[in-house]
C-alpha cells in the first residue's frame, strides 16, 4: 500500500522545470532510496513533500486517499511526515536535550502554555538520544557539536517528532544522512533506518553510496531532470543502461 | 551619603521601568525578529485605557488595571495580525517592517491624542500612596510597586521560557523559524501569542508610569527609546541581557547627573549607546 504519492506534481524556478509533472509513490513500511545526479530534483521533491516550497502544479496523497494541493512546513508534522536536510539544521542555540523535547511540544499554544515536560516526554528524549549516542552530550548548545554528531541529532529530533494523533512519525524523509559521518556514526543510522522498518515506518533515503543503498533500500527511484528515469528493486534499477549513463556516469 | 543612596533607589526604579519596557521589547524581537518601533506607544494605549476605565466610567481601580493590560496586548496582537503577519508573508524587506511600524505607532499616538486630547493626564486615584525609606532613601509606594512587578515579571518570563513546552517553541521560533515550521511548531501562532504577552507587559508599564508621573499619549517614544538602548548594552533579544543593560543605564543616568544638570539624562544615555554600538553592538551579554 502507498502512504505517501504525488499525481503530475510540478515546480519549476524561472521556466526551469525541477520536478516535471512526476507522478509516483513510497510503499508503507518500505525504504525508498531516491537518487538522480545533482539537479535531477531529488530535493526539490522532498521540499515539496514537507511543505518547505510551494507546488506549481499537481497534487499529493497522503494517507487514506486524502489529496492535497498545498501543504503548509508546520502542518506536515500533523500528517506524520517528518525529515532531514541535507546542511543540517538545528536549533543552534539550544540544548542538545531541548531540541528533541521541542518537538514534543503540544502545538496548541494556549495547552502548551502553562504544560511543563513531563516525565514521560523527558523519557523519550532520553531514549532517543541513546539511540543516537548524544544522551552524555545532552546539556551541550547543538551549536557545539561536532559535524557528525549535528547529523545525529538532527536524526535524533526526527525519530522524537509525532504525528496529529499524539504518536510516532510515520514517514521519514533522510536527505544524505550518511554523508561526512565516521563508520562508527554511520552504524547507528542504518540502526536508525533499520528499527524504522521494523516498526512499520515508512523511510525515503536520498544517498550517493550506492553500497548502502543496496543494503537497506527495498525499492528505488531514479530522478533525471526532474522526472522519473526508472524504479524498481535496487539491483535491476542499478544494472539499467539508462540509469548508469544518466547517473553512474557508465 | 543622603544623596548617593536616593540616587541608588532612583537607579533602581528607573532600571525596574526600562527592564519591562525592554523585557517585551525583547521577546518581541527575538521571535518576530524586527525592531518594533511601534512598541512604545503600547504603553500609551495601556495608561490610557486604565485612564478611561478608572476617571471617564468610573470603574474600580485594580479591574482598569486589569482591562487596560488585556487591552494593551490585545491591541499588540492584532498589529501583528492585520500588520506585520502580511508582511512576513510578502518576505517584506527590515525597512519596510521598520516603516510600518513607524506608521503603526503614528497612528495610534494620533488616535489617542483625538480621544482623549495631547494635554497630560493623571490617574483619579493611587494605588499606594505612602512613602518609605530604603538604605536611606526615599521610595513611593508606587514606585515600590512597580519594582516588585518588574521583578515578578522577570522571573516569570524566565520561568515560562525555560520551563514550559511554550516556552521552548518560542525559543525555536527565536533560533531558526523555518526549522520551527519543520518540526511541526505554527510559528504565526506563537509569534502573536508573544506579540500579546509582550504588548500586556508594555500596557503594564505605561500603567505604572502613570500612577507614577501621570500620561501623554507620546510618553511611549521615550520609554522605547531606553528600552532600545537598554536591550542594546545588554544584547539585543536576550532576555537577561535586556535586564542588566535596564538596570545599568538606570545608574549611568542617574549617576551621570549627579554633579550636572538633569537635562543631561538622554544625552548620557544616547552617548552611552554609541559608545556599545562602537566598541560592542553584541553588547554585555551576547544573544544566547
Amino acid at each position: 500500500m502507498e502512504i505517501l504519492k504525488t499525481k503530475g506534481i510540478a515546480k519549476h524556478f524561472d521556466g526551469v522545470h525541477a520536478v516535471d509533472s512526476l507522478s509516483i509513490g513510497f510503499e508503507k513500511g518500505k525504504i525508498t532510496g531516491l537518487i538522480g545526479p545533482n539537479g535531477s530534483g531529488k530535493s526539490t521533491l522532498i521540499n515539496l513533500l514537507t511543505g518547505v516550497i510551494k507546488i506549481d502544479g499537481g497534487l499529493v496523497v497522503v494517507g487514506n486517499n486524502e489529496e492535497i494541493k498545498r501543504l503548509l512546513p508546520h502542518e506536515i508534522a500533523d500528517y506524520g511526515i517528518t525529515r532531514t536536510f541535507q546542511d543540517v539544521h538545528l536549533f543552534e542555540q539550544m540544548r542538545v536535550l531541548d531540541n528533541v523535547l521541542v518537538v514534543l511540544t503540544k502545538r496548541n499554544v494556549f495547552a502548551s502554555l502553562f504544560e511543563t515536560h513531563k516525565k514521560f516526554h523527558l523519557a523519550r528524549a532520553e531514549e532517543v538520544l541513546i539511540k543516537v549516542g548524544l544522551w552524555e552530550k545532552r546539556n551541550e548548545l547543538a551549536k557545539n557539536l561536532s559535524y557528525g554528531q549535528r547529523k545525529l541529532l538532527e536524526i535524533g529530533r526526527v525519530l522524537a517528532m509525532q504525528n496529529g494523533f499524539g504518536d510516532d512519525s510515520d514517514i521519514f524523509f533522510f536527505d544524505e544522512p550518511f554523508a561526512g559521518l565516521f563508520p562508527e556514526m554511520r552504524k547507528i543510522v542504518i540502526s536508525v533506518i533499520q528499527d524504522l522498518k521494523q516498526k512499520g515506518k515508512t523511510v525515503i533515503l536520498v544517498e550517493h553510496n550506492m553500497d548502502i543503498i543496496r543494503e537497506l533500500c527495498d525499492h528505488l527511484i531514479v530522478l533525471d531532470s526532474g522526472k522519473l528515469l526508472a524504479e524498481g528493486l535496487p539491483q535491476h534499477v542499478l544494472s539499467q543502461k539508462s540509469v548508469l549513463e544518466a547517473y553512474l556516469g557508465e | 551619603m543622603e544623596i548617593i543612596s536616593q540616587l541608588i533607589v532612583n537607579s533602581v526604579i528607573a532600571g525596574a521601568i526600562y527592564s519591562m519596557v525592554t523585557l517585551g521589547f525583547n521577546l518581541i524581537y527575538g521571535t518576530a525578529q524586527f525592531f518594533d518601533l511601534g512598541y512604545g506607544v503600547l504603553t500609551a494605549v495601556g495608561g490610557y485605557a486604565v485612564f478611561y476605565f478608572s476617571k471617564m466610567l468610573g470603574l474600580n481601580i485594580y479591574l482598569s488595571i486589569v482591562l487596560g493590560v488585556l487591552i494593551a496586548g490585545l491591541i499588540g496582537f492584532l498589529i501583528e495580525k492585520i500588520v506585520y503577519e502580511r508582511l512576513r508573508k510578502q518576505k517584506a524587506s527590515s525597512m519596510v517592517y521598520m516603516v510600518t511600524a513607524l506608521g503603526v505607532m503614528t497612528l495610534l499616538q494620533a488616535v489617542i491624542s483625538i480621544l482623549f486630547s495631547s494635554q497630560f493626564q493623571v490617574f483619579p486615584v493611587t494605588i499606594n500612596a505612602n512613602t518609605y525609606q530604603i538604605l536611606g532613601g526615599v521610595i513611593t509606594g508606587v514606585q515600590l510597586i512597580t519594582l516588585i512587578i518588574s521583578i515578578l515579571i522577570m522571573f516569570g518570563l524566565v520561568l515560562l521560557l525555560r520551563f514550559t513546552k511554550f516556552g521552548k517553541a518560542v525559543k525555536a521560533v527565536s533560533d531558526d523559524v523555518e526549522v520551527s515550521k519543520i518540526v511541526g511548531i505554527d510559528t504565526d501562532s506563537i509569534i502573536s501569542k508573544v506579540f500579546f504577552l509582550g504588548s500586556a507587559i508594555a500596557g503594564l508599564a505605561g500603567i505604572l508610569v502613570g500612577f507614577d508621573t501621570g500620561i501623554e499619549p507620546t510618553m511611549g517614544f521615550s520609554l522605547l527609546l531606553k528600552g532600545v538602548i537598554a536591550s542594546i548594552i545588554g544584547g539585543i533579544g536576550n532576555i537577561y541581557g535586556g535586564v542588566l543593560g535596564s538596570f545599568l543605564l538606570g545608574f549611568i543616568e542617574n549617576f551621570g547627573i549627579w554633579k550636572i544638570s538633569g537635562e543631561w539624562k538622554d544625552a548620557i544615555s544616547f552617548a552611552v549607546l554609541i559608545i556599545f554600538l562602537l566598541f560592542r553592538p553584541e553588547g554585555i551579554l551576547r544573544k544566547k
